[in-house]
């Protein structure tokens, strides 16, 4: 049986969300606007969404993108990051390139993107690829830096070589850091790929949603909200359970089930 | 008795003349000058020299800001000197080696690590099999009285077992020289006690050369064969006192020895002697 305090922790997310679509079923019904569907409505074409095979291929090919796209921009910043931390001449060498191309929306990158290398899968996994790495480069670049000397210094008086120092040492030091900047790059990867898939249509569940928009189907629209919003509280509460699971070790801190990044 | 009061124009030169055989550490003639903006130049260490023989503890004894972490940075070769050398076992220290094994102030544990994992990583990184580095750290464990909390992180402890942990993990990999910067400085009163006991009672067993940074004057007339005094702006050794007191050493009984009252006060009457600020007691 559960306390009466830990009831409610439980139920608290549910409770908000049911409150959301409450809401917005009351202002849908009293401004009766023909774009602006009922929450139920929307509810009910979410079926008809994931009961298509071409709606399911599209979404498919846009979490492929995504992966891949997340992956290899984590591949590249933790270690680059790391680097940067522990290497002033690395991080000097950075800094102002990543400090040029940090402001940029990195939609706005794609219509070049596209000319050179087309409106394909490419283009939009480089895209995401670009709105992932920036906050993961940061998160371990910072993280890489706070690592405390004392600590290298005991792992060079062990026998560590400096390679060995920055992935036995670095890296798991820096972990709970990375991992933060890692999941800032989900939520940016979910982002990148439906913004993505509206500059450049062709497949996927942007595609789906800027279609349904165009030929007014404003249901399908709404159900497709709450089908990526429903993705991106999957993707990150898997995430936050590998990450609470890997730096088990650290500080306890508060934190919210979901994320509002 | 060996305390001389020293004149504060004549600095007492350490002697390097003894037997070399039994000398483990030499510093010879360590300058050590930290730039701190593009006008001035701190001199942490002016001109040290010092051995230290093999099996002695010794204390490096000073006010803060008097360069005493630096020299041990600098035997621990995590730190190279501006001028001069220092040398183990007659080599030239070039960098940190398994051979000389620090214990900070701040622990520096591995926080991803529980206690045995951060004690055995050093037996491990030096080669020894699993099973083997496991149970001798199971001993070590249990030595620095920390048996029932080898599964705990160090987040779960508090500091005191934190720096016994440290002192287990750096013992492990069996240095020959124990370099400890200010171990006990983060402790209370009470817990900073029980260590210094209970680093005596460790080390009384298999007497390995500690080189221990501490601003205590109790703790290092407590601890020590030999107590370095060091003064500050620039760092340089005021005076080496040779501690003659029976071992092993209780505190109840030391606390009562006439002999040891009077290293103390003679020790915090130099400080206050000189134009800078002597050490906490």
């Amino acid at each position: 049986m559960m306390s009466p305090a830990a009831l409610i922790r439980r139920a608290a997310p549910v409770l908000a969300c049911l409150g959301l679509l409450a809401v917005w079923q009351v202002a849908s019904l009293v401004l009766k606007n023909d774009s602006f569907p009922t929450a139920i409505d929307a509810i009910r074409a979410i079926p008809d969404i994931l009961g298509d095979k071409e709606s399911l291929i599209n979404i498919l090919a846009s979490l492929r993108r995504m992966a891949i796209g997340f992956g290899v921009a984590v591949l590249v910043s933790i270690p680059l990051g790391l680097l940067m931390g522990r290497s002033r001449g690395v991080a000097a060498f950075f800094n102002p390139l990543l400090m040029v191309i940090y402001p940029v929306p990195k939609a706005a990158l794609m219509p070049i993107i596209m000319l050179w290398l087309g409106v394909g899968d490419v283009t939009k996994t480089l895209v995401i690829f670009l709105g992932v790495s920036l906050p993961v480069i940061y998160h371990s670049f910072e993280g890489a830096k706070a690592v405390e000397e004392k600590m290298l210094w005991s792992g060079a008086a062990m026998g560590l070589s400096p390679a060995q120092r920055l992935v036995r040492i670095v890296l798991p030091a820096a972990l709970p850091e990375i991992l933060t900047g890692c999941r800032t790059g989900l939520v940016l990867a979910l982002i990148t790929m439906i913004t993505s898939e509206m500059i450049a249509r062709q497949s996927g569940a942007g595609n789906i949603l800027f279609n349904a928009l165009d030929m007014g189907q404003y249901d399908t629209v709404f159900a497709m909200i709450i089908i990526v919003g429903a993705m991106g509280i999957c993707l990150d509460a898997i995430f936050e359970r590998v990450r609470a699971r890997l730096v088990r070790w650290s500080e306890p801190q508060f934190d919210m089930p979901l994320s509002f990044s | 008795m060996t305390v001389v009061p020293a004149r504060s124009s004549e600095w007492v030169r350490p002697v390097t003349s003894r037997e070399p055989a039994s000398a483990i550490i030499e510093i010879d003639r360590v300058s050590q000058v930290f730039q701190t903006s593009a006008r001035k130049d701190h001199v942490a260490l002016s001109d040290i020299s010092l051995t230290i023989e093999e099996g002695a503890f010794v204390s490096i004894l000073g006010p803060s800001g008097c360069g005493k972490s630096t020299l041990l940075y600098i035997v621990g070769g995590f730190v190279s000197p501006t001028s001069g050398t220092a040398k183990i076992k007659g080599h030239a220290i070039t960098g940190p080696g398994p051979d000389r094994g620090p214990v900070f102030q701040e622990f520096a544990l591995f926080p991803w690590k529980t206690v045995l994992g951060n004690v055995v990583y050093g037996p491990r990184q030096q080669g020894v099999r699993a099973a083997e580095a496991e149970a001798q750290s199971r001993t070590l464990i249990e030595m620095v009285g920390l048996k029932g909390f080898e599964n705990f992180y160090p987040k779960e402890l508090s500091g005191g077992m934190k720096q016994r942990v440290a002192l287990a993990r750096t013992l492990a990999y069996h240095p020959e020289v124990l370099l400890m910067d200010e171990p006990f400085g983060a402790l209370d009163a009470h817990t900073r006690t029980r260590l210094q006991n209970d680093l005596l009672n460790i080390w009384e067993r298999d007497r390995k050369t500690v080189l221990f940074v501490t601003h205590s004057v109790d703790e290092a007339v407590f601890l020590s064969d030999k107590v370095v005094m060091m003064s500050k702006s620039p760092g340089r050794i005021r005076q080496v006192i040779d501690i003659d007191l029976p071992r092993p050493r209780r505190r109840n009984e030391l606390l009562l020895d006439s002999r040891y009252q009077k290293y103390v006060v003679d020790i915090e009457r130099m400080f206050d002697d000189g134009d800078e600020g002597g050490p906490a007691s």
